[in-house]
């Protein structure tokens, strides 16, 4: 799908808007967004059809002279003058507040043309086509079992077209990326349980192709959560699988290393860079530009171009990410990770891509180094805790290890927790296969949503899990 | 725009009804890095989302798109045709849309007294008003101020809109001496009270400098579990859930009418009324997205599921009367007294990973980043454990506190007792 048609339509009105703007702000950026984006879904007696909740078409102004960054998020630029005039009205803060402002060094502006894309096949298969692939995608899996009393099958995705603009500067970008899932709601005697399986590409035709591939799994889990059990709190070793590596390398360190967060005094890794932080064995990475995923993009909401990240290297923490005004207020180069939720949001100091790196190790000789433990699947959900750096992750569930061999035992659903260094220093083998999973979303605090990925190798960790 | 949309949408034949909703969105917002302001934003946006309904061979589909200011009057003709092909791909059994209602209601909120940057200001004054302590500060601040204008109005003659009015605060008390430790603490209010606000940091600023002397306990423990509103608005919320006429249609309701929920129980008795609006929840309502009215409905009495509730569609298609989506909660007050917490060992949960529900899984459990622990003498503030506990058993046991507060979707006990939580 091309560029936005609209956006290219105001890219004059954007550029007078920067130099009226400019007059009195020796920073001035506009970002443009135009995000078009889809679901279809079939369940058991029910479909539907329409626009995603990804979509958004708007501006973003940003201003700068020095003090307190300035934003103001408008659905159209209009007449430029008349714009120009209500953003430097709503400019003014209130007057109690004129003496507590930051200083912060003047943003650079270097000179950059630069158009991009990632071509996709968003748009180009029919909506009946998909429609009739959830429809018949769905009534196989109600086929399946007569205790399969829901089962739903869906496509989603999004196209994506940002143009920026400063004094010096004038990108723009167009990608899309699309995701599908199957859920299957099972019920065996009182018991209901839920099982789900994705597939992700930046074409629909695979995804279409993909996701019944995925069917007897979801089939097979269905019957083991049936009969999976609670599990008994305690300190286990434990592997876990890429969903789950990712979703310590997110949550543990990935959001301690977020650049804003260090400004506010907030991340304890700003004072260990350069340390130990991690088995040696241990290396981390993050960037728009470190793998194709759903969070991967060519410049991020502040313009700056995507970066790949070396976080941690061989288990020592080396570097962090950031936005454009964290990166300001620290005196770094800003590192591409400034993401919005929309034009209608602040930008913050974010990730995108988060995996550690793969090792050496044969999945099967981790299993067999394990006397009694467990091995994870797949995210739930997760808690950080930069400042204190205690973990919360939750897995779907779990399967038992004994004597070296996995059981036919799972428990569900396992939360694991503890303390971060603890965690990671923990780390005694990575394996040498690899895999980043690519339709996540993540929040900062409780709000703030952005699509991420994460993923990794399998890890042998020792870990709390109740 | 300039053009009417309902307009555009009835020259198509394809459409046999439609729904237009929007909201409009004015905010100003300030975030501050310790004491300094650090950016300033505003927001002046309005979202608009139609959906175009398609009555075929006695099915009725339908197709939803989004209207844009950028959006011409040609493209919404060509979205408007699209969207209806698109409601004829969907064979969905009929329903009816609401109808012939029409609403204008503003809520109350003293935010009209205020110009957004003043009252920006004056909240993060109250909440600095707390920071007075040598050893702690706010290490971060953000202010949202938002006044909402939600509407709906469809081909049927619903036309309702209502104003609302929300502040959000996000702070992070932190104490610097020794090892440094912070607390995350959101909240949402629509009528601005300084000394409340100030009060709730000012608890905020306590809970973290108990946080600092924290310890990992030393021994096992085994003691009630007191959880306090947040995370009781979350549990009362998972559990209506699964009361929805939607998870209710699709048979995956955990619960169902009848079911008991604290069979054999020893505790209060637990009675929950859903609601559309609570005087001091920020999530009240008056009508759901499609226009219709909420009415209040109680779901569960005296542990006992009664009721389910949902929107106009599932409703119909369940044949049961039609409640409207219902954002609030209302749990009513047991007899549970400060004195009958501490007549045993319990351990209070003041901050949370986040709680873990899983009703499917019969679980509650989650990471507490501070408690603070009862042995039956001494209260001491913990950190480093987690909790575990099957939520069946769990339920049967609450015993709810007579004070009842309001949350942003929730209005009950101020605090529940439980028994049966494992503690690691």
């Amino acid at each position: 799908m091309a560029f936005s048609q609209f956006l290219d339509s105001q890219r004059d009105s954007c550029k007078a808007l920067v130099a009226r703007l400019s007059e009195k702000f020796g920073y001035v950026s506009i970002l443009g967004s135009d995000v078009k984006s889809f679901s279809v879904s079939a369940n058991k007696s029910s479909t539907t059809i329409g626009e995603g909740n990804l979509s958004e078409c708007g501006f973003v102004v940003k201003l700068h002279n020095g003090k307190a960054f300035y934003e103001y998020s408008l659905d159209n630029i209009g007449d430029v003058d008349a714009t120009a005039e209500k953003i430097l009205a709503s400019a003014a803060i209130d007057p109690s507040l004129d003496d507590k402002t930051i200083t912060c060094r003047t943003v650079k502006d270097d000179p950059m043309v630069k158009s991009f894309s990632r071509e996709g096949d968003y748009g180009k298969v029919a909506d009946k086509d998909i429609l009739d692939f959830c429809k018949r995608t769905k009534d196989d899996i109600l086929a399946k079992d007569e205790g399969i009393v829901n089962a739903v099958t869906a496509i989603s995705g999004f196209n994506v077209s940002k143009l920026f603009i400063t004094k010096n500067k004038e990108l723009d970008q167009c990608y899309s990326w699309i995701n599908g899932f199957m859920v299957a709601v099972y019920k065996s005697g009182d018991k209901i349980v839920s099982a789900r399986e994705f597939a992700y590409s930046d074409s629909i035709k695979d995804v279409m192709t993909e996701l019944p591939c995925h069917m007897d799994k979801l089939i097979d889990k269905l019957y083991h959560l049936a009969k999976a059990t609670p599990i008994k709190p305690g300190v286990y070793d434990v592997i876990t699988d890429p969903s789950i590596s990712g979703l310590i390398a997110h949550e543990a360190f990935g959001h301690g290393v977020e650049m804003d967060q260090f400004v506010k005094d907030r991340a304890l890794a700003k004072q260990y860079v350069g340390d130990y932080v991690a088995s040696p064995i241990c290396n981390m990475r993050d960037g728009a530009a470190s793998a194709v995923s759903s969070a991967s993009y060519f410049f991020d909401d502040d313009g700056v171009l995507a970066h790949d990240t070396q976080i941690i290297k061989d288990g020592i923490l080396v570097s962090g990410i950031s936005d454009l005004i964290s990166a300001s207020e620290l005196g770094t180069q800003p590192t591409g990770n400034g993401r919005r939720q929309s034009f209608k949001r602040k930008a913050y100091s974010r990730m995108t891509n988060t995996f550690f790196e793969a090792g050496n190790d044969k999945l099967e000789d981790m299993i067999a180094s394990i006397k009694h433990g467990y091995m994870l699947f797949e995210t739930n959900n997760g808690m950080e805790d930069p400042k204190n750096w205690q973990i919360q992750c939750t897995a779907e569930y779990g399967i038992e290890i004994v004597d070296g061999k996995l059981t036919d035992n799972w428990v569900s659903p396992v939360v694991m927790s503890g303390y971060v260094p603890d965690l990671l220093k923990s780390i005694s083998m990575v394996s040498d296969d690899f895999k980043v999973i690519g339709a996540g979303s993540c929040g900062k605090g409780y709000k703030e949503w952005v699509r991420v990925s994460d993923g990794g190798p399998a890890l042998k960790v020792k870990v709390k899990l109740a | 725009m300039n053009y009417n949309i309902a307009d555009i949408i009835k020259k198509n034949t394809s459409v046999s009804d439609y729904r237009i909703n929007t909201t409009q969105t004015d905010s100003y917002e300030l975030f501050f890095v310790g004491r300094a302001l650090e950016t300033v934003r505003s927001t002046s946006t309005t979202d608009t989302s139609v959906t175009v309904y398609a009555e075929h061979d006695g099915m009725l589909g339908d197709a939803s798109f989004n209207v844009f200011a950028s959006t011409t009057a040609d493209q919404l003709a060509e979205k408007v045709a699209q969207a209806a092909e698109k409601a004829l791909l969907v064979d969905n059994k009929a329903y009816e849309l609401p109808q012939n209602e029409e609403l204008a209601k503003e809520m109350s909120s003293n935010f009209t007294s205020y110009e957004p940057k003043a009252l920006a200001a004056a909240v993060a004054d109250a909440v600095f008003a707390a920071d007075n302590e040598v050893n702690s500060s706010i290490n971060a601040l953000e202010v949202f101020i938002n006044k909402n204008i939600i509407t709906v109005e469809n081909s049927r003659g619903i036309k309702k809109s209502e104003v609302k009015y929300t502040a959000m605060v996000e702070a992070i008390p932190t104490w610097n001496e020794g090892e440094s430790v912070e607390l995350y603490k959101f909240f949402k209010f629509s009528e601005f009270d300084a000394k409340a606000v100030t009060a709730e940091i000012a608890q905020s600023m306590r809970e973290v400098a108990a946080r600092s002397k924290a310890q990992k306990p030393n021994v096992p423990i085994n003691c009630n579990l007191l959880l306090n509103a947040d995370e009781l608005q979350e549990l009362f919320h998972e559990i209506t859930g699964e009361l929805s006429y939607n998870a209710v249609y699709f048979s995956q309701n955990a619960y169902k009418k009848g079911d008991n929920l604290q069979k054999g129980a020893g505790g209060d008795p637990i009675s929950l009324t859903a609601r559309g609006s609570i005087k001091g929840c920020t999530n009240s309502a008056f009508f759901d997205a499609t226009g219709v009215t909420l009415v209040d409905t109680p779901l569960i009495k005296d542990g006992e599921i009664i009721n389910y509730f949902g929107a106009s569609r599932w409703a119909q298609y369940l044949e049961l009367p039609v409640t409207g989506a219902l954002p609030c909660v209302e749990v009513e007050a047991g007899t549970l007294t400060d004195d009958d917490i501490k007549k045993a060992p319990y351990i209070e949960c003041v901050s949370m990973s986040g709680l873990q529900l899983d009703i499917y899984n019969d679980y509650i459990g989650g990471e507490v980043r501070l408690g603070y622990y009862f042995d039956g003498q001494t209260t001491m503030p913990v950190t480093g454990i987690s909790i575990s506990g099957k939520l069946s058993e769990v339920l049967a046991t609450a015993r709810l506190s007579v004070n009842r507060v309001a949350r942003s979707s929730y209005y009950g006990p101020e605090k529940a007792l439980f028994e049966g939580i494992s503690v690691i």
